[in-house]
């Protein structure tokens, strides 16, 4: 498809130009949903490259390390004794372009690699034997579906530009997205045209001014902007500087600055609003909803609840009343002790263990994960570098004339590892149907405790709350205790209870993570009463619920923990979560006999029962 | 050992990378201090540096190299300090009665690159003379480079666990012995450890944390000018590296000769026992363990009033790096907000 006949994304389109007219323009990261044409569009714009002599080089999801800096070339190694060095995809992209398809999806240690090399700009290689330092300046094009996964903002900020394509524009708002369009010259200019267009432009930028006052506006732009990396200022300034070259304009005016801030803040802003904002917001949401659940009375409460115990469909509103007084208002607890003095002795017998082998035991049998060093013993892939360092030695007597001889007591194989870490994921109830307050505090105090406990950065955290109309991730997989007491630190809570959208969350964040490392193990807690009274299809909610359940089962590696937050000490009791567990086949503990001290513990009886740490591949 | 220079397309004539003049970085005070004062006194034991995205921690560090000094070392492969401790080649050179030939080597900024394989860090078999020659010669790692060198971790926390343990293993006992495929030797690796990190993408292991000597915090610049000022510096770099460096050259010369009359001057200066007692006051006060944090608060204080050209310390040297040398050593409690223990280190700093 011709790069021209993409209409509908005039933003992406001028990005990837002004990135071809100046490499200092840093790359571009396009974000959006399946199927708005970005892999296409990148394919397109590969034909305009082609025509610059600029290398367009794409890294494939399983491209390996040694694929990616370069590495030993196996072959002519062995043929002739010596090691030789075959580039790699780094290293081909070098001038040019590098395009990473869906780069949320990539395992961050690949990643990791790129973006040092790139920022260095100088590839350097320290592996089997081999040093290597290679100059390096490449651009990343990069696409994201959003969905799928995060990129965390360290790696966004490396980006020069982000577009956002989406699959429905509205017609108005595209107008002002940007004054000039090419979609305009599109009609009457050619591919051709366009590719003498950017050539001009390219002679062009050499001498395009930036006046002191637009300098000045650059900054003062990007601070009211409020982002904070001073990647975007200097991002800003090349780019407008190339856009003022692709309007044929000697120097970059207020407005070209103007539009081009959208490109470089839009991923370097911060979305998770601060406190007050997000509170405000909800606020209004809520206000709807207020009046109605004003009127509700202590007196009602018993009553409502013993109707809703006899019927197996829950309406929404009888359950919302049983603890009018935290749900009313907006309730944001503070973080709670890492470590309780008072230690709650953990009993195993507590969990039921209803499953039979539906685990899989982590099979550690492929190619992935880390060479760390070589060994005698036989794996799947011989260490070339070690094998060559053994039969080193004995060639002269061996007799070599023009290749190396290697006997089979020479070969030495790799001992790989991958890092296996637990991912413990948090999915809590935030609504105002229980004693919601000290269960927050001790879910934030236990995922504290358990970043703070795995200093050998194995385990990662998640936390996902599900109240009101939405299930949202607080907290994304981390190790970082300073992110989570970032994050941690407020949540709100209060409103319904949409445990069919929290489950559904819940795997669908797992299952995302499943395509990033299919070898991960997962801990999953559902921390809630189980009284659910949100539909999301209109059929009644447990059987949506168990739809959801049966998702959930078929996980992989992956571990289930029904925590019970019902006060069971009340007069009547739903137990709701334990049908809940029923459902998920999980293991299932009451809250009341659970202590932040013994979530932790819990986690770590989990850990031990199966390998734990550092699983080896071969 | 061969290092391949396989430079393709490069823009740059001369082989080595155009850097950013240390100098024209603008602000990043505390940052920049740290990592002179390692220059100064290389015992103090390196710098960890903590800050979010964009905030110039790799451009600063990669830019010290233009700034570092000139030492004397033996001619081998492993910068032996001429009064030893020394490599097995130059043992084995001592014990034969030979002289060791003694160089002058401008010290370097020594990079460890995250995806690094063991066999590179400590060393291993030289391939090619095994082969060629029947010998088993020792083919160094990033250890002996680094030795008597910064060596320089971009985002430390993502190291390997494996490598971080090589790293501790051989920063504790300040030799590097390798024994692998029938290769034995022993060679000193003694290196000012540099790292970079953003906490938000993970923890540093404690042990690790402790091996740095100086800790800074960098944030971005809010104040307006300043930043203009860096995007102007920046673009004129940008524009024409070469024309900016040479501009930058006589404050990059005047700072350097800077730090060598500091470390002349770090020679003479005297300790009084009143500097110590004010110096075990605060770590006594603030509850610190184990004797680093004094050793290391003492070197600094010192390095300190040498770059100020005084041949001794004064309250004000431990006031400035106090902060320097105690952020990472402060015991936070999980919950604890940061600020409320730098509050307390400048409430015991005040009354010093």
């Amino acid at each position: 498809m011709d790069f021209l006949e993409f209409v509908d994304h005039e933003k992406a389109k001028l990005a990837l130009i002004l990135n071809l007219i100046e490499p200092k323009c840093g790359g571009l990261l396009l974000i959006g949903p399946k199927g708005t044409g970005k892999s296409t569009l990148l394919k397109a714009f590969k034909s305009i490259v082609k025509a610059f002599h600029v290398p367009f080089i794409e890294l494939p999801l399983n491209a390996t390390e040694e694929a990616l800096l370069g590495g030993i070339d196996i072959e002519k190694s062995v043929k002739d004794g010596k090691k030789i060095f075959q580039r790699g995809i780094i290293s081909r992209a070098n001038n040019g372009f590098l395009v990473i398809e869906d780069i949320n999806l990539f395992p961050l240690q690949l990643l990791s690699l790129v973006f040092e090399a790139q920022s260095r700009s100088e590839i350097v290689i320290e592996r089997e034997g081999f040093a290597l330092r290679e100059l390096s300046s490449f651009q990343i094009l990069a696409t994201m579906n959003s969905e799928e996964g995060e990129l965390s903002s360290h790696f966004l900020d490396r980006f020069g530009l982000c577009v956002a394509m989406n699959t429905i524009i509205d017609k108005d708002l595209r107008e002002d997205i940007i004054k000039v369009n090419i979609r305009r010259d599109s009609k009457n200019i050619s591919q051709e045209e366009l590719i003498q267009k950017i050539r001009k432009s390219k002679e062009i930028i050499k001498s395009v001014k930036v006046s002191d006052y637009v300098q000045n506006l650059i900054s003062e732009q990007i601070l009211k902007e409020a982002v904070e990396s001073h990647r975007a200022d200097i991002f800003l300034y090349h780019t407008s500087r190339a856009y003022a070259a692709f309007l044929s304009e000697g120097t970059v005016r207020e407005q070209h600055i103007k539009d081009m801030i959208p490109f470089v803040t839009f991923h370097r802003k911060r979305y998770i609003l601060p406190q007050e904002e997000r509170e405000q917001n909800e606020r209004h949401e809520d206000k709807s909803g207020e009046n109605k659940e004003e009127n509700f009375e202590n007196s009602k409460r018993n009553e409502n609840r013993g109707k809703s115990h006899e019927s197996s469909n829950f309406s929404t509103d009888n359950i919302e009343s049983q603890e009018f007084q935290t749900f009313k208002r907006q309730e944001v607890f503070s973080i709670g002790q890492a470590f309780k003095v008072k230690r709650f002795f953990f009993k195993r017998d507590r969990i039921k263990r209803q499953k039979s082998g539906s685990r899989t035991k982590t099979k550690t049998k492929g190619r992935g994960g880390r060479y760390i060093r070589s060994i005698f013993s036989k794996t799947p892939e011989i260490a070339l570098d070690a094998t060559l360092r053994a039969a080193a030695p004995f060639q002269k007597i061996r007799g070599r004339k023009d290749r190396v001889v290697i006997l089979e007591e020479d070969l030495r194989y790799k001992e790989k590892e991958r890092k296996m870490g637990l991912n413990v994921i948090f999915l809590v109830d935030g609504s105002g149907s229980m004693g919601v307050r000290q269960r927050m505090i001790e879910v934030k105090g236990a995922i504290l405790s358990l970043l703070i406990d795995s200093y050998h950065k194995r385990d990662r955290v998640a936390m996902i709350v599900f109240r009101k109309d939405k299930a949202e991730t607080v907290l994304p997989l981390t190790s970082s205790v300073e992110l989570a007491m970032k994050r941690l630190r407020e949540i709100p809570t209060g409103g319904k209870t949409p445990l069919t959208k929290g489950l559904f969350e819940a795997f669908k964040f797992i299952r995302r993570l499943k395509l990033k490392e299919p070898h991960a193990r997962f801990l999953l807690f559902i921390l809630t009463d189980g009284k659910a009274n949100v539909s999301i299809s209109g059929k009644p909610i447990f059987e949506e619920i168990k739809m959801v359940c049966n998702f959930l089962r078929q996980l992989t590696l992956t571990d289930i923990v029904v925590i019970d937050t019902e006060k069971k000490t009340n007069i009547i009791k739903m137990d709701l979560a334990l049908r809940l567990a029923r459902m998920l086949n999980s293991d299932y503990v009451l809250m009341d006999e659970l202590k932040t001290d013994s979530i932790t513990k819990l986690v770590n009886l989990y850990k031990n029962s199966q390998e734990s740490g550092h699983i080896n591949i071969n | 050992m061969q290092i391949i220079n396989y430079y393709i397309n490069r823009q740059n004539e001369g082989g080595a990378l155009l850097i950013f003049p240390f100098t024209a970085i603008v602000n990043q005070e505390e940052m920049k201090l740290s990592l002179i004062l390692n220059v100064i006194d290389p015992s103090i034991g390196g710098v960890l540096i903590m800050g979010e995205k964009g905030t110039a921690k790799s451009t600063t560090v990669r830019a010290l190299a233009d700034l570092l000094p000139e030492m004397d070392t033996v001619n081998c492969r492993f910068n032996c300090a001429p009064q030893g401790p020394f490599c097995t080649d130059c043992l084995e050179k001592i014990q034969k009665g030979e002289n060791l030939e003694i160089i002058n080597k401008k010290m370097r900024v020594v990079e460890l690159p995250l995806g690094i394989t063991e066999d590179r860090v400590v060393g291993s078999l030289d391939i090619e003379e095994a082969i060629k020659k029947g010998e088993k010669r020792f083919s160094p790692g990033i250890l002996a480079e680094a030795n008597r060198n910064f060596l320089y971790v971009d985002e430390v926390n993502l190291l390997e666990d494996h490598i971080v343990d090589l790293l501790l293993d051989s920063a504790a006992m300040g030799i590097n012995v390798v024994e692998r495929e029938g290769v034995s030797f022993v060679h000193p690796a003694r290196f000012i450890l540099v790292g970079t990190m953003n906490p938000e993408e993970g923890e540093l292991r404690p042990q690790l944390l402790d091996r740095f000597g100086l800790c800074v915090e960098v944030y971005s610049i809010k104040d307006k000018l300043l930043r203009v000022e860096i995007l102007r510096r920046k673009a004129e770099y940008d524009r024409d590296p070469r024309s900016f460096i040479e501009k930058w050259l006589p404050e990059q010369r005047q700072l350097a000769q800077k730090i060598m009359r500091a470390k002349e001057t770090l020679k003479k200066i005297e300790i009084d026992d009143d500097i110590i007692s004010k110096i075990v006051d605060i770590t006594a006060e603030l509850n610190l363990d184990g004797h680093r944090a004094d050793i290391v608060m003492l070197k600094a204080a010192k390095a300190h009033a040498a770059l100020n050209e005084r041949d001794r310390i004064t309250t004000e040297d431990i006031r400035k790096v106090a902060p320097l040398c105690l952020r990472h050593r402060l015991k936070r409690l999980p919950f604890e907000d940061i600020s409320q223990e730098s509050e307390r280190l400048k409430e015991v700093l005040s009354r010093i």
